[in-house]
């Protein structure tokens, strides 16, 4: 018997080597020099700071952590896989205690060994530099409170315990959190050398301990990735070694510009949308160069519930009536789905909410009943495209309907802030949602928890605070596991939030757009779309 | 033969010299001279009729939108058809996203329709705009916002530059200091920068000060702002013809006879200035014009989904590639506008006083 297990080990050992290697010739044989891209301006190419998808869609395969997502499109790549650590976590405690331990060997890009100690050291330099992402670690014990490490930014975190020798983590939380794994899947959690100074790296860059290293970055202009030298797959199996040899990043956010560098044959991905006005051309004329992709993303109106006239669910309720959803998905070129619910469609606790049908004079009625007609409204958007035509359809619905609508239009850069203010009292106006992670709480705890709501910088921009809704989330963002039942209830809170409460207006789930040049491969697995970091450029091939 | 008609007459023809001569110009005023003299200049008058004409188009505005286009200015009509030479056509192509055996199926839509002259029975005789606005209608009452906020700040800036130069000149010392540095210290920030500055502040939450409220969606905003960064630019000189004025004799007669500085102001130094005044009022109105089209493109002038000429352009560059009209049609009005203006502000200028040399310099 014990004779048997070892051959079925060795097996089993030799199956999975020949798999390995068979994995690393494949890879080997796509293996090519150089990828030039079209991007977007990333907010930073600090992981401790970054929190835009030009920023993350780059670094998730510089950056690691102790937990990552597979490599893989579709649904598959919301499984969370150990990179940095040797195994899932062991959760103990009643979800309070995570427990990991550390591959052995990993070096970073400039040979610096990876330690245990980086990780702790990594959470609280996010902290140290008011990393965006610092809210994500609320629960971990020795964060929150009046003498927290989040307050006084002293000492060490003391949930947080490491031990270099054995590669021990042990992260202790004051209460459970079901997405806690998600949370350490974040960049945010990436470990970075205990000598990263204290502030914005972006430009000077951070060793890295996945498969690239960015080399130089000039913002506005262009940046470089390359191999990292020290990067060895059969240490980090969950990570691919990647394709490209180095890939060199062009920076124009302007999509007719970038899809122009496409076209002059100057570029070989364009990672900006197209532009509307040409995606009736660019869909016929290079149709097999074009990549449709859907995010999990909820584009919505929000309506403030704790001013007037949204105070009044009649009057909510005439705002879901009177847009018409189907046509509001030509602002975006005809790249999105109309959509009533919040969650978005790829996810395991969807449940489609069919409520709601365009109907002017029904919306019409319902102003008449809440009393609320002829009210001033002013609808809240950024200046620039697909917002302002949003922005100026509400507003002129809302007239059509029987409010004196206004419209105000800010710049992107201070528009969430200033909504996010509550002295702004803004009354309804355009907000959209990408997925942090791939879990319901990123979307109702975050958008939707009354309990959350804050003076300032707050993500519930319409103020929504249902008791019985609160609690739910409450309840449901404390267990540690997810079962149908729980998925069940999720559903549920999608519902009442907007067919009971009609608390906000999701309208679309949008598109993208991936456009590649001639000379891109995009065959079976050379092109994957990953569920958070969208198109993986390591995986991509030429022809 | 020397003839001394108290004036010199610059660039006056033989022929009004001879008129003159013969003794006709005893019984005729300024004004006349200068009516006679902007008759005569055909270019001046054609460039005049063409003002006019725009004026009269926009006037108009209100009439095409109700009887020829049948909508209002900020209109949507996303999601609906018009009839097209008797074919329904939608204002806003439709596409959109389907799966379809695990496929993804892509129809791309959102692209307004374009011009359809008078196929359509008058209605989008320019093509719509994203929301499924007509763009013919909304031009003319843009048209309408630019000319209002282009005359009214050049009546306001005017109007403030020539009680201000006419207070400095007149009592001199501590008040010609403060007015003086006033204008100067507007006069140190560019134009334009300081009208963004402004437009952009006022129209983030509008103006609520010393009881006084603007909601930041009126066009008083952009008015106002536009007219305050142009006051020393009219004001200065005006002050300069003023302080030589307020040393001429004339003056001192009027004081002698016991008259207040009011009646010296506004009787004596003013009527003196009014060519002045009349041609830097023509001038100005064109840069007005396009210093809100500017500052609307920039999203610091006319709120939307107010038109304007400048929002209009605005709205139609992310489109400049496949519907170049829609950028290149509300330029084509504010070059034409801007022309004419500064065309009959030059004849006006050579009619009022040939001998000046008024230019809005920045």
């Amino acid at each position: 018997m014990a004779v048997a297990l070892v051959i079925a080990a060795v097996a089993a050992a030799a199956s999975s080597s020949n798999r390995s290697t068979a994995a690393a010739k494949t890879s080997k044989a796509k293996s090519y020099s150089v990828l030039r891209v079209t991007w977007d301006q990333p907010d930073y190419f600090d992981p401790g700071l970054a929190y835009t998808v030009a920023g993350w869609q780059i670094m998730w395969n510089v950056y690691e952590g102790l937990l990552g997502y597979k490599h893989a499109g579709g649904a598959a790549g919301a499984t969370l896989v150990p990179n940095l650590a040797t195994a899932l976590p062991k959760i103990t405690n009643g979800g309070k205690v995570y427990h990991f331990t550390v591959r052995k060997g990993i070096k970073y890009s400039d040979g610096t060994p990876v330690k245990a100690s980086d990780f702790e050291y990594a959470i609280e330099r996010d902290f140290k530099i008011d990393s965006p992402g610092v809210g994500f670690f609320s629960a971990i014990k020795g964060v929150s409170g009046p003498k927290g490490f989040a307050t006084t930014k002293k000492g060490h975190i003391s949930g947080i315990k490491t031990n270099d020798a054995t590669g021990a983590i042990t992260i202790t939380l004051t209460h459970p959190e079901a997405d806690f794994a998600n949370i350490l899947a974040t960049l945010f959690a990436a470990f970075v050398p205990p000598t990263t100074p204290l502030s914005d790296q972006s430009v000077k860059g951070i060793p890295s301990a996945g498969p690239y290293m960015i080399t130089q970055y000039k913002p506005n202009r262009s940046f470089v990735v390359e191999r990292n030298p020290n990067f060895d797959p059969k240490q980090q199996p969950n990570t691919p070694r990647g394709n490209p040899d180095k890939v060199i990043g062009t920076i124009n956010p302007d999509p007719t510009g970038a899809m122009e560098t496409v076209l002059k044959g100057q570029s070989d991905y364009d990672m900006i949308s197209l532009p509307n006005d040409r995606l009736p051309q660019i869909s016929k004329q290079y149709a097999a160069q074009l990549k449709i992709y859907t995010p999990a993303d909820m584009y919505y109106i929000f309506l403030n519930q704790r001013i007037a006239p949204f105070d009044n669910i009649k009057a909510r309720q005439a705002v879901e009536y009177g847009l018409n959803r189907n046509a509001m998905v030509q602002f975006f070129g005809g790249l999105a789905r109309p959509t009533q619910n919040i969650l978005p469609p790829n996810y395991p606790q969807y449940k489609k909410i069919n409520k709601y049908h365009y109907s002017l004079s029904k919306a019409k009625q319902l102003v008449q009943q809440s009393g609320t007609a002829g009210q001033k409204v002013v609808v809240y958007g950024v200046n620039t495209d697909p917002s302002k035509s949003v922005v100026e359809y509400v507003a002129s619905q809302l007239t059509k309907m029987g409010y004196q609508a206004s419209v105000k239009l800010l710049a992107h850069g201070v528009y969430f802030t200033t909504i996010g203010n509550q002295a702004t009292k803004a009354q309804a106006g355009y907000a959209d949602w990408y997925q942090d992670y791939p879990n319901p709480i990123d979307w109702f705890d975050v958008l939707y928890n009354g309990d959350r709501i804050t003076q300032t910088h707050n993500n519930n921009y319409g103020n929504s605070d249902f008791d019985p809704v609160n609690k739910l989330i409450e309840k449901l963002k404390n267990s540690p596991t997810t079962t149908a039942a729980q998925n069940a209830q999720w559903a549920k809170v999608d519902s009442d939030l907007v067919v009971k409460y009609a608390a906000t207006v999701p309208y679309i789930n949008r598109s993208g757009t991936d456009f590649f040049s001639k000379k891109m491969n995009l065959s079976g697995s050379c092109y994957q779309f990953h569920v958070l970091y969208q198109w993986d450029f390591s995986t991509s091939c030429q022809k | 033969m020397a003839i001394d008609t108290g004036t010199e007459l610059g660039q006056d023809s033989f022929a009004d010299v001879a008129e003159q001569s013969r003794g006709d110009i005893a019984g005729r005023s300024p004004w006349a001279l200068a009516w006679r003299r902007l008759r005569r200049n055909r270019v001046a008058l054609a460039f005049l009729a063409l003002f006019v004409l725009i004026c009269v188009c926009c006037a108009l505005a209100p009439v095409y939108a109700h009887d020829v286009a049948h909508t209002g200015p900020n209109d949507n009509h996303v999601g609906e058809s018009i009839t097209v030479d008797g074919k329904k056509v939608p204002i806003i192509s439709v596409g959109g996203i389907k799966f379809v055996n695990g496929k993804t199926i892509f129809k791309a839509g959102g692209v307004p329709i374009g011009p359809q002259l008078w196929h359509a029975g008058g209605r989008f005789v320019l093509g719509a705009d994203n929301n499924g606005r007509d763009i013919a209608v909304r031009l003319l009452y843009g048209g309408v916002n630019s000319l209002k906020i282009g005359i009214g700040s050049a009546l306001i800036c005017v109007f403030v530059a020539i009680v201000l130069s006419l207070l400095a000149a007149y009592y001199g010392g501590i008040v010609d200091f403060v007015i003086t540095r006033i204008f100067d210290l507007t006069w140190a920030f560019p134009v334009l920068l300081l009208a963004i500055a402004l437009g952009t502040a006022l129209s983030i939450n509008g103006f609520h000060h010393f009881g006084i409220t603007v909601p930041a969606s009126s066009l008083w905003i952009p008015t106002l702002v536009i007219s305050y960064v142009y006051v020393p630019y009219v004001g200065r000189p005006l002050r300069g013809q003023l302080l030589s004025l307020r040393e001429k004799e004339f003056v001192e007669a009027s004081v002698s006879q016991g008259a207040g500085p009011l009646r010296v102001m506004f009787a004596e130094l003013l009527p003196n200035v009014a060519s002045t005044a009349l041609v830097f009022f023509t001038l100005i109105i064109a840069n007005n014009i396009l210093t809100e089209a500017a500052l609307s493109f920039l999203g610091a002038g006319v709120q939307p989904p107010n038109p304007s000429w400048g929002t209009l352009i605005s709205d139609g560059q992310d489109r400049i590639a496949t519907a170049p009209w829609l950028a290149i049609v509300p330029g084509i009005a504010i070059v034409l506008t801007v022309l004419a203006l500064n065309v009959f502000g030059d004849g006006l200028r050579d009619a009022l006083d040939p001998r000046a040399k008024v230019r809005i310099e920045h």
